[in-house]
């Protein structure tokens, strides 16, 4: 919410506030909801641009009949797999480059020299490798989701204020310990910023695989609907994919906040 | 008593070729145990520099500082510092900060858990306990992080600026409140400060040091009778001479620095 909206908001009553604050919201989603609604039928065709009522009709078809859940869980279950690990490689390497010089020598030109490659642009040649399936979803998320966490606890590591080191030197930490309770603490907000950017990326990732190497998912579910022109359904499992992406960013955050508590 | 501190002949070159600066040069000093003792100097003395070999952060380029005739090597418990930044664990509450060098030493639970309240209580921050760094004002912060040096008992307090972040009145309340705790725990003190009336007030002897390459130039004793109230010590002629013999000292150092 914007602050010129929360400043009107602000004058209404506490209990309506929050549901005033809401609806503001929501309403740029409406708007193009009804914008969508005005063009299909009237300015392109329904057969390529369904209505949103159609489409909601799809969406609802697909719970009911239960034949979305199969693609959704194995979606789920790759973005949860590819981002974990690169959550334990990102963190792992971003403190270690940023703590150690070797490291730092030897993983600083991959990481320079993969940063503008698409990730996406690897699917066909992580299906080379892995075949289609779930392991090459995985290994694109987990490359696609790698460098926003591993730059983010690189930066933050390597700017951890040397006076907090020097205290819990003088109180006996030594060594690997330093690491494990002072440095990685320390950069937990940043790891936490790194995962934020990470999560809505590790979807465009996943569906990006799914469409060209699997036979499972929801990127797969979209491809196919598309490929026999049933565009509502196409439409209904793009809808779902957003959805559920987003969902997972607010409970990230969500569980952020309540985490950060002492930020 | 355990606690001296001595500094023979130290040298502290940083960086080598045409980078190389001489930071300190030939220093010689000691401090008795239980004595509080300030270091004053001109901004660039090395008068933190001091302060990080004494705590074992940097190694030393020549020379010897020796606790209780012990070769100091790197950072240890015998020793404890207090930053001007105060260096909180900023993820830990006051009571997790305070707790830390026992929990290190291997300190059982409940024993733990009584000692850092005594500490606590001692820099009157009882009520505080669960709440986090952040929350607290920069005064109490530096009060946490006193408690949370004296929890795990060093012999030695070695102070860089701990108060140059604070006001006036809280300056003063904090350097009544670390005199209190000085005389009741019996600790040694080095405390570095560029403030010629804080180093007076708190100390017994005052080092000064001189500019670049920083070396000490005259040590001041100070024996002011502190039994009375901060009103009459600060008010008096003796503070006042101390004071004078001080700070003409060190502002010879800083006409130098302009001149330069």
């Amino acid at each position: 919410m914007g602050y010129a909206t929360s400043r009107h908001i602000e004058g209404l009553p506490a209990p309506l506030q929050r549901v005033a604050g809401a609806l503001v919201d929501w309403i740029p989603l409406a708007i193009v909801v009804v914008l969508w609604d005005l063009i299909s039928g009237a300015v392109v065709a329904t057969a390529i641009l369904p209505a949103p009522g159609t489409v909601a009709g799809k969406i609802v078809e697909l719970f009911v009949t239960g034949q979305v859940f199969s693609h959704l869980y194995i979606s789920l279950f790759r973005v949860v797999v590819g981002l974990g690990l690169s959550i334990i490689a990102g963190i792992l390497l971003g403190i270690g480059m940023a703590r150690s010089d070797p490291v730092e020598n030897f993983f600083d030109v991959f990481l320079a020299m993969t940063y503008p490659i698409p990730k996406t642009a690897l699917v066909p040649l992580a299906i080379l490798w892995l075949g289609v399936g779930t392991s090459t979803a995985i290994l694109i998320v987990f490359l696609a989701c790698l460098l926003p966490i591993v730059l983010n606890s690189y930066n933050a590591a390597g700017n951890v204020d040397q006076n907090l080191i020097w205290s819990a030197e003088m109180m006996g930490t030594e060594g690997r310990d330093v690491l494990l309770k002072v440095i990685f603490p320390a950069t937990i907000p940043e790891i936490l910023t790194g995962i934020r950017q990470a999560v809505p990326i590790a979807f465009v990732a996943l569906v990006s695989a799914e469409l060209i190497a699997s036979n499972q998912g929801m990127g797969y579910l979209i491809l196919t609907s598309g490929q026999i022109g049933n565009y509502p359904r196409m439409f209904a499992n793009i809808v779902v994919i957003s959805a559920v992406a987003f969902v997972a960013v607010r409970l990230f955050e969500e569980v952020r906040e309540r985490w950060l508590v002492w930020t | 008593m355990d606690g001296r501190v001595s500094i023979s002949e130290l040298e502290k070159v940083y960086g080598e070729g045409a980078e190389r600066t001489k930071a300190i040069e030939d220093l010689t000093f000691e401090v008795d145990g239980g004595e509080f003792a300030s270091v004053v100097g001109p901004s660039g003395c090395g008068k933190s520099t001091l302060l990080y070999l004494i705590a074992g952060f940097l190694d030393v380029t020549s020379g010897t500082i020796s606790v209780d005739g012990n070769p100091i090597q790197g950072p240890g418990t015998d020793r404890g510092v207090v930053f001007q930044n105060y260096a909180l664990f900023p993820w830990r509450t006051v009571f997790e900060n305070v707790t830390y060098g026992l929990e290190e030493d291997g300190v059982p639970k409940e024993e733990r858990q009584s000692i850092a309240q005594q500490y606590i209580d001692m820099v009157d921050l009882s009520g505080f306990e669960e709440k986090y760094p952040k929350e607290l004002s920069g005064g109490m912060k530096q009060r946490v992080a006193l408690a949370r040096t004296l929890a795990y008992e060093p012999k030695i307090l070695l102070m860089d600026e701990p108060f140059g972040a604070l006001d006036q009145p809280l300056r003063e309340s904090l350097q009544d409140q670390l005199l209190d705790i000085w005389g009741d725990l019996e600790k040694t003190v080095v405390f570095i400060t560029h403030d010629v009336e804080e180093a007076v007030y708190l100390s017994e002897r005052v080092m000064i040091m001189t500019r670049h390459p920083g070396t000490k130039k005259t040590v001041s004793e100070i024996n002011l009778d502190r039994s009375g109230s901060r009103e009459e010590i600060v008010t008096s002629d003796a503070f006042a001479d101390y004071k004078n013999t001080v700070w003409k000292s060190l502002h010879e150092e800083t006409q130098t620095e302009v001149t330069l």
